[in-house]
């Protein structure tokens, strides 16, 4: 079997010119700051607003999307699902996406859009979970998996405000 | 918001008073950090990018040979 082809950018580009609103949270968002971790899905959390939801369906239509781990069935998201809480464990054309109506102590979009900053990724615009906070939600949930990056992010953190520094005693 | 072209530069701009450290007490490889930060958040997902291609390229070859 082959391995399909994972395009995170283009990923990103199909839901940003469908107008979706949405946060990178997750592995993406920790290497857009600056840790070198690995990840094979992109995590967002999206608005669950009516609106968003159709313009959402619609770029999913374009990527293909369907559940992964349904064996030969293909079941495509519908707006009930996306307008949940949960988590929608999605593959698409361009790769593994999860969209996330919560994560960490049921904090959704709107919650979290105070904690994000906007970052300039390959001619996009992209609304990213701050560091801080990606960090604290990984200590909310607890899961092993979250609890073993801890440590690179925290010192993500301290090595960027070092470099900060630095540049900053330097002019 | 940050400006993917103003974190762009050379590795020889990087301080040398960052390298002392190579890893933090928890065994953390602090030089890989220091690396990525040194990147433009496009060159980093770039980055991310070609890992999971090259593990994607490694795999298929794993299951043709």
């Amino acid at each position: 079997m082959r391995v399909p082809s994972v395009d995170f950018l283009a990923l990103l580009q199909t839901l940003v010119t469908h107008g979706v609103d949405f946060i990178i949270v997750g592995g993406v968002c920790a290497v857009l700051h600056g840790a070198p971790i690995a990840t094979f899905d992109l995590d967002l959390v999206h608005s669950r607003a009516p609106d968003n939801i159709d313009r959402l369906l619609s770029a999913l239509r374009d990527l293909d999307a369907y559940y992964r781990g349904q064996g030969e069935r293909r079941l495509h998201p519908d707006s009930t699902y996306l307008t949940s809480p949960g988590h929608q464990l999605l593959m698409t054309s361009l790769g593994p996406l999860d969209l996330l109506g919560t994560i960490g102590a049921h904090r959704n979009y709107a919650d979290l859009l105070e904690h994000t900053v906007e970052l300039q990724v390959g001619g996009l615009r992209l609304r990213v979970l701050n560091l801080e906070t990606l960090i604290e939600i990984k200590e909310e949930v607890g899961h092993e998996k979250d609890k073993a990056v801890i440590p690179i992010l925290r010192r993500t953190l301290q090595e960027k405000s070092r470099i900060e520094k630095l540049r900053n005693e330097r002019g | 918001m940050e400006d993917t072209e103003s974190l762009t530069f050379r590795t020889d701009e990087v301080p040398p008073e960052l390298d002392r450290e190579a890893y933090s007490e928890e065994g953390v490889d602090l030089t890989l950090i220091r690396w990525m930060l040194f990147l433009s958040p496009t060159e980093r997902l770039k980055v991310l990018q070609q890992n999971v291609q090259s593990l994607a390229r490694l795999c298929n070859e794993g299951t043709l040979s």
